[in-house]
């Protein structure tokens, strides 16, 4: 049980994120299979057949991932609940989200079942019931449930801003599965045409009811850049307009294509391939968002433009590493000492098993200031022979992704200077740790991602699939390091260390994009995509070059 | 099929992958105000207790404990409240000292949140 309340917190958000991903692959596989490809499956020939042969078996596997994944979550919170307030699992199991989880898990259970069949009629009709139940059900555990004023408004708000999310990134797959291995201009183009007018009112939808829930749970532009839920949002709206740039392009190319069948299906394919990997991300940075409060209801610790600026402003990095045994650094220590003092008693609130932390001093800042400064140092080479590499003149550039070994090997070692091998925490006791987890799953990402783009680049594998590894990790990072939150007793400092992520995430997502359209595109994208990835890389290495943390 | 097969595993391994990545430190419901407030000094034996808090809380699953200086607690039951973002419970025949009102709570959007409110009871 101990070890469950330790863990609790972290995995809590990771099955919300399984739920509204596998909730939106659900919704908007019936979406799709029910309003764009069913209605016209008898003009579209094989296409038609393929596509909803294949769209069932997604559907069915969403689904079931769907189910699993709520009974496991509502098990989960209730068995804590249970022994946090020490009342019997039975009166836990009553409780309004344990309620609604289990009607979600059965109406996606029996998804599966209707889903196994041909799509008739009154399956369309059932599956879309059951959608609405999941959509439902969900509803009433959210945010909007739980307040107290302008519920109603709330409530309609997050029910079509999920509904649409779910629609537009949930049926993307569903597109994708159309395209593949299909050979017909005419009926892409029909199914393109039908989902992209779709996605016109999606998108209207998304956007409308999440600027009525942004004016409810934000409240003020200060409270955008000032809170975390706020920078949350705002990066979310950073990726939207990322979705939306991709989602044009296509239907610019739907627009040919049912003019001329003869028009190549490839970059739709290619940039719907990139919309998943973005819109996927929103999701786990939506799941992410609703464990943390609404920033209208924060009213303390938020950060002033001055605190960022200050933040921000470029200062020369630490290029040697400070000694583990050391003591704070005096002066520093009592800059923070002197700001702490002038904080405001406030009570603290925090997940069952977090426990209280223990506030950092100086010696943790300069140790982490160091290690985010040194692997910038390391990333802006990479970055730098890639683009040499690039240019075709310089062949021995291309050992480049050997340094990512050398990053990964270096943050091994550094990055959680308490536990195995510099601390005394034994390498298993640390994995209790999410924060832990994290990091060392992020090593095992680089050095993945090291081998396999070294033995790519100097032809010791041909296969072309093994050069997808390379954007498939940059991007999995950036989404790791969007929805990774640092655990600080000081709510202030944490917003304004993840402030420092966010761009660098965005600028790897970019670079991943830019990489797999570099491979998987014809000329001329993948050649200014192939322009684009090394400067963004450089972009990242000089943004963790003056990363600070105080 | 076979590009088929290896997209939906892909996109197994990659929404795993992130779902690893995920983490929160806060935690969705928070203390807007209190009676007595956080660090506040309150007079006499008895002493009205009231939380309220930023979502509805579900009273059946939350709970006031009421922690000694000496790291004792007790249970308080909890009373009638105004509101269903509130709980209150009154105590009586306190000794003057430190205490911290431990809360925990479920909000009815399925967050457990827990946290204390330490006050001190003066003559």
């Amino acid at each position: 049980m101990a070890l469950l309340l330790d863990i609790f917190g972290f995995l809590s958000v990771v099955l919300r994120g399984l739920v509204l991903t596998t909730q939106s692959l659900m919704i908007g596989g019936v979406v799709f299979l029910g309003l764009i490809v069913g209605p016209v499956a008898g003009k579209l020939g094989a296409v038609g057949t393929a596509a909803l042969a294949r769209g069932r078996r997604l559907l069915f596997w969403s689904a079931l991932t769907l189910a699993c994944a709520e009974l496991v979550f509502v098990v989960l919170e209730c068995v804590v609940l249970a022994a946090t307030v020490d009342i019997p699992l039975g009166l836990a199991f009553g409780a309004a989200f344990a309620r609604f989880g289990l009607i979600a898990a059965a109406a996606a259970a029996a998804a599966t079942f209707v889903a196994r069949g041909e799509l008739t009629r009154t399956r369309v009709y059932i599956l879309f019931a059951l959608a609405l139940a999941v959509l439902a059900a969900q509803l009433a555990t959210s945010h909007a449930a739980a307040q107290v004023d302008s519920r109603a408004a709330l409530l309609v708000a997050d029910f079509l801003h999920m509904g649409a999310a779910a629609a537009w990134v949930g049926g993307i797959p569903y597109f994708l599965l159309v395209l593949y291995r299909t050979h017909d201009g005419r009926a892409h183009g029909l199914v393109g045409r039908r989902f992209s007018l779709l996605l016109v009112w999606t998108v209207a939808v998304l956007v409308a009811a999440g600027l009525v829930m942004a004016v409810d749970y934000i409240g003020s532009i200060e409270a955008v850049y000032g809170t975390a839920y706020g920078v949350m949002v705002a990066t979310k709206v950073v990726l939207l307009i990322g979705l939306l740039f991709f989602g044009a392009m296509n239907n610019r190319i739907i627009e040919r294509m049912t003019r001329d069948p003869g028009v190549p299906v490839l970059r739709v394919r290619r940039f719907a391939e990139v919309e998943v990997a973005i819109g996927f991300t929103v999701l786990f940075a939506a799941a992410s968002l609703t464990s943390q409060p609404p920033a209208v209801d924060l009213l303390t610790d938020r950060a002033s433009v001055a605190d960022i600026a200050e933040r921000l402003a470029p200062r020369l990095p630490h290029i040697t590493s400070p000694d583990r045994d050391q003591l704070a650094l005096s002066e520093l220590q009592a800059r923070i000492n002197a700001a702490a003092a002038t904080n405001a008693p406030r009570p603290q609130a925090y997940v069952p098993g977090e426990g209280m932390l223990p506030p950092r001093n100086a010696a943790d800042i300069a140790w982490s200031e160091y290690n985010h400064n040194l692997a910038g140092l390391l990333v802006l080479a990479i970055g730098l022979l890639a683009l040499i590499d690039r240019t075709g003149k310089a062949p021995w550039a291309r050992n480049w992704p050997l340094l990512f070994l050398l990053l990964g090997g270096f943050l091994w070692i550094k990055a959680d200077p308490e536990v195995w091998p510099l601390g005394d925490v034994g390498f298993w006791a640390s994995l209790r740790d999410p924060e832990v987890v994290q990091h060392r799953l992020f090593v095992l990402l680089l050095a993945g991602f090291a081998i396999f783009e070294w033995r790519v680049r100097t032809g010791r594998i041909r296969s072309p699939r093994a050069a997808l590894v390379f954007p498939l990790i940059t991007a999995l990072g950036a989404a790791l390091l969007l929805t990774h939150s640092h655990a600080l007793s000081n709510v202030k400092e944490q917003l304004l260390m993840e402030i420092s992520h966010v761009p660098v995430a965005l600028a790897g997502m970019t670079a991943g994009a830019a990489r797999w359209l570099e491979l998987r595109l014809d000329a001329p994208g993948s050649r200014i995509a192939g322009w684009v990835w090394p400067p963004a890389f450089m972009l990242v290495g000089v943004m963790l070059l003056f990363y600070r943390e105080a | 099929m076979h590009t088929v097969r290896s997209l939906r595993r892909a996109a197994v391994v990659a929404a795993m992958l992130v779902a690893l990545g995920s983490i929160a430190a806060d935690a969705h419901a928070i203390v807007v105000s209190s009676q007595p407030a956080a660090n506040g000094v309150v007079h006499g034996k008895t002493v009205e207790l009231v939380v309220r808090f930023n979502s509805r809380i579900d009273p059946v699953r939350s709970r006031l404990l009421l922690v000694r200086a000496d790291g004792s607690s007790i249970t308080l039951e909890l009373g009638d409240t105004p509101s269903p973002d509130t709980l209150a419970a009154t105590v009586g025949e306190l000794a003057p000292g430190a205490y911290r009102l431990r809360w925990q709570v479920l909000a009815t959007d399925g967050h457990i949140t827990r946290g204390d409110i330490p006050f001190t009871v003066a003559p």
